[in-house]
């Protein structure tokens, strides 16, 4: 498997080299919104007279760049790709060989990261420096940070997988894809950190994996929790990969028998 | 004597085309400074067209054909030289001029591709401000010329390529212009699908009295629609005139093909011996003395001949020796 | 004019017939709307949960910021994207020559031709929503304002038209220009927010290149009252610049593709 993943990381990175400039871009874009909701937070700080609700302006500059920094390391496209390759035909051969289609994506998913994180992080310092980030954490928030980032972007790739997997069936997702990004957009941590939400939607938050993808990891980098906190977070995003990669199972099988029904 | 519709003098046109090398070092360069090469399209061609005619426009790949069209129809300036079409100078776009002409491209379609060609007239109905009475009209003429009656009402996507090539016909004849440019019309259809093509340009010319020239490299388009041909190649007019003198005089003799029932012998008296394998020959002979060398033929062969027939030169044989040339030839007396 | 209004009836109904062929997606585009701008509202609720003001902004002000961004997104995406998307398949297919041969002015034809008529539904989706936030106010406009909201809505809309106007243009030089107009709609995400809560640099690039900081802020200013008809002639006035200028860009890039200046 060692050398599948050698060869296939190979490839990837020479094929990866065409679309340089868009992978650049892509990595931009994934900044945009972080910033733009770290100004506006800032601005709500300043008009409570420097904090709002235990977050400074420095402490929210300091969640938004590891939100960002999160999200980068999390992201998984292929709810959206999986339609288009169905389409194309693209799908069958890699079913006929004995390597899951899943380990394809892997690889693609990884050599982006590794590819733009980088200039991610050069772009990073620079808005460090526009908005006075104060880091408040101890040195273990640093090494749990590890586990739990590793936990987050399993989950989100796996929990891109389930919804791609509903392309066996419906064949334009796009409604899907939206309801699952809105969805995130309010209860993963983007609009605003967790802990200044209203009390219901926190319990959603918590209910729900996209928390355990963006604010869990951001808040552990950040240094904003207790030790306990930590270590149940880590058990939260455990338990929703252990979730999702169970389902994963049985929407992928029912799913091939579907493609096999209608005519791969 | 009526003004000609295509007035066409010294036209000329120049192609800029940016030289570049391959590799990261090459590219910097071109930043800097770009290094551009000059391809002549098209040197200095003149002719006229009058009202009504259907002419050829002839050549190979690349020898300006489309390029000309495209100055005719207003979407490229020319370098040098000077055009007008229906007295309008086609490159200043005059909505006149526009609405009176249409180019027809073979192998672009300018229909939306998702919807009815039905809907896409309605636009294109607006688009030409063309009224209701006239519309109708017009697109019932063109429903029953080309057949269009099953085609109107699906998207234009499920099409075949050739009932897509009449829709688009139609599309462009909707505004009865009176000159059409058809740059390779029957490209890429089945033989049945051109002939009926053919067939609806020659009606089309008939009934409404619009000019057309067409541009093609299928012989058999030239042939079955235009008595005058244009020769063009590698940007210079070749030959302007009838196609029967052309052949005439590239070509002024006939070809007979003589099948025996033994091997072939010495044929050289009877004429020029083109080709001679087994026992079949091919043998050209001039025009004028063809009756007589039939006639020795099959007397002096007697039954050793099993079968003998007597043609004109394929014209594809008649423009190759034109483009061998690549001189123009002196105007023949008209 | 009036054949040019014809004309645009023309395409908007050609396009709306193909649209209502697949009538569930035109309904789910709509769905997914409701859920876009319901989770927009959430997001400006729950900060407005720590504060009462936002640089000065307060919350039925926010909703109809918000209102207004979708409303410039609604009338962006109705007609100009999807024309200019079309514009590129056409400049590297090569069939950009069939506008050339209409007699009607190519700018218009390039700009108007295709529409998405669903996202007509945005545009009242997001007037809702504008709607919504004065009657959270509890505020009467008069005529005067009304006028001019709608007359800064229409300048900022084609602020927005000059900048991707003047993007597609550059597809005649340079083939793929699909990156820069990515890059131009991620930085539209932009308009959520008031331009002045932004840093110097970025409320000065969202004022000037990419427009679309002032186009949603105005129109809501103007609601706020912060604006006045001698601000919205200025914005007009730099509209009418930006459109112009746009507009000659793209004159001079067809007559370099017709060989014109050769």
């Amino acid at each position: 498997m060692i050398r599948i993943y050698r060869q296939l990381l190979v490839a990837q990175i020479q094929a990866a080299a065409q679309y340089r400039i868009q992978a650049l871009l892509w990595m931009l874009f994934s900044i945009i919104r972080p910033v733009i909701f770290l100004a506006a937070w800032t601005a709500v700080a300043t008009a409570q007279g420097g904090s709002v609700g235990g977050y400074s302006a420095s402490d929210f500059a300091a969640y938004y760049i590891a939100l960002t920094l999160v999200n980068h390391l999390c992201i998984a496209w292929n709810s959206f790709e999986f339609e288009f390759e169905i389409r194309q035909g693209r799908l069958s051969p890699k079913l006929l060989r004995p390597l899951h289609p899943l380990h394809y994506s892997v690889v693609e998913n990884l050599v982006f990261k590794i590819t733009t994180l980088l200039p991610l992080c050069l772009v990073l310092v620079i808005v460090a420096l526009t908005f006075n980030v104060r880091w408040a954490g101890e040195w273990w928030h640093l090494v749990i940070f590890v586990p739990s980032i590793i936990l987050a972007a399993a989950l989100s790739f796996m929990l891109g997988w389930v919804v791609a997997t509903a392309t066996f069936w419906l064949q334009r997702i796009n409604t899907v894809n939206t309801l699952f990004q809105r969805t995130a957009f309010i209860f993963a941590g983007q609009i605003a950190p967790l802990a200044l939400m209203p009390e219901w939607m926190q319990v959603v938050s918590y209910a729900l994996p996209f928390a355990y993808i963006l604010a869990v990891p951001a808040e552990i980098l950040r240094g904003g929790v207790t030790l306990e906190r930590c270590l149940l977070y880590l058990v939260g995003q455990a338990v929703w990969l252990g979730l999702t990669i169970i389902a994963f199972r049985f929407a992928w099988r029912a799913g091939l028998r579907e493609y096999s029904a209608v005519g791969a | 004597m009526d003004a000609p519709v295509v007035d066409v003098r010294a036209l000329r046109k120049v192609y800029r085309v940016t030289e570049r090398e391959t590799g990261l070092a090459a590219t910097f360069r071109s930043l800097v400074k770009r290094r551009y090469r000059e391809v002549l399209a098209v040197d200095g061609i003149t002719f006229h067209i009058d009202p009504g005619e259907v002419v050829g426009f002839l050549g190979p790949n690349g020898a300006g054909k489309t390029t000309t069209l495209k100055m005719l129809s207003g979407l490229l300036h020319p370098t040098g030289g000077e055009a007008t079409v229906l007295g309008h100078v086609p490159w200043r776009r005059d909505g006149t001029f526009l609405r009176g002409m249409t180019l027809l491209m073979g192998n672009r379609s300018q229909l939306v591709w998702d919807i009815p060609a039905a809907d896409s007239f309605l636009v294109l109905k607006e688009i030409y401000a063309i009224p209701d009475a006239q519309y109708r009209r017009t697109l019932d003429e063109l429903t029953d010329l080309l057949e269009l009656q099953p085609l109107l009402h699906k998207p234009v996507r499920g099409l075949s390529l050739g009932e897509r090539m009449k829709v688009e016909f139609a599309a462009g004849l909707l505004h009865s212009p009176g000159v059409a440019f058809l740059d390779e019309p029957t490209l890429g259809l089945d033989i049945s699908m051109q002939g009926r093509i053919r067939r609806f340009v020659a009606e089309y010319n008939q009934r409404s009295g619009a000019t057309i020239l067409l541009t093609s490299h299928y012989m058999d388009d030239v042939v079955a629609l235009c008595r005058r041909v244009i020769v063009i190649h590698r940007g210079v007019l070749l030959y302007d005139g009838a196609l029967a003198d052309l052949a005439e005089r590239m070509a002024p003799y006939k070809r007979i093909t003589v099948t025996l029932r033994g091997a072939v012998g010495d044929l050289a008296a009877f004429g020029e011996v083109v080709t001679s394998n087994d026992n079949v020959a091919t043998i050209h002979v001039p025009r004028a003395q063809a009756g007589d060398r039939t006639a020795r033929l099959v007397r002096e062969l007697g039954d050793q001949l099993a079968d003998i027939s007597v043609e004109d030169p394929p014209i594809e044989e008649v423009i190759d020796k034109v483009f061998a040339s690549e001189r123009p030839l002196a105007e023949a007396t008209a | 004019m009036i054949r040019y209004l014809r004309m645009f009836r023309a395409f908007a109904s050609s396009e709306f017939q193909f649209e209502m062929e697949y009538r569930g997606n035109f309904y789910l585009s709509i769905l997914e709307m409701f859920l876009v701008i319901g989770t927009s509202i959430a997001a400006v609720l729950v900060m407005f949960q720590h504060t009462t003001t936002m640089n000065g902004w307060t919350l039925p002000q926010m909703i109809v910021l918000l209102g207004v961004y979708y409303m410039i997104q609604g009338g962006v995406n109705l007609v100009f994207s999807p024309s200019f998307e079309r514009l590129m398949e056409h400049v590297r297919a090569g069939t950009l020559d069939f506008h050339l041969l209409k007699p009607v002015n190519v700018q218009f034809l390039v700009s108007t031709r295709h529409l998405r008529v669903v996202r007509a539904a945005d545009l009242a989706l997001g007037l809702a929503v504008v709607i919504f936030g004065l009657v959270q106010v509890g505020a009467e406009i008069g005529v005067g304002p009304a006028v001019l909201f709608v007359l800064s809505l229409l300048f900022g809309i084609m602020l927005v038209y000059s900048l991707l106007l003047g993007l597609v243009t550059l597809a005649f030089w340079f083939v793929r220009v699909e990156n820069l107009l990515a890059i131009f709609w991620a930085f539209t995400e932009a308009g959520r927010f008031p331009v002045d809560v932004y840093p110097l640099w970025l409320r000065v690039s969202l004022s000037t290149i990419v427009p679309i900081g002032i186009a949603v802020t105005a129109p809501a200013n103007v609601i706020a009252g912060r604006m006045d008809w001698i601000a919205v002639a200025v914005l007009g006035a730099g509209t009418v610049l930006a459109v112009g200028f746009a507009s000659a860009l793209w004159r001079w890039g067809l007559r370099s593709y017709t060989g014109a200046s050769a």
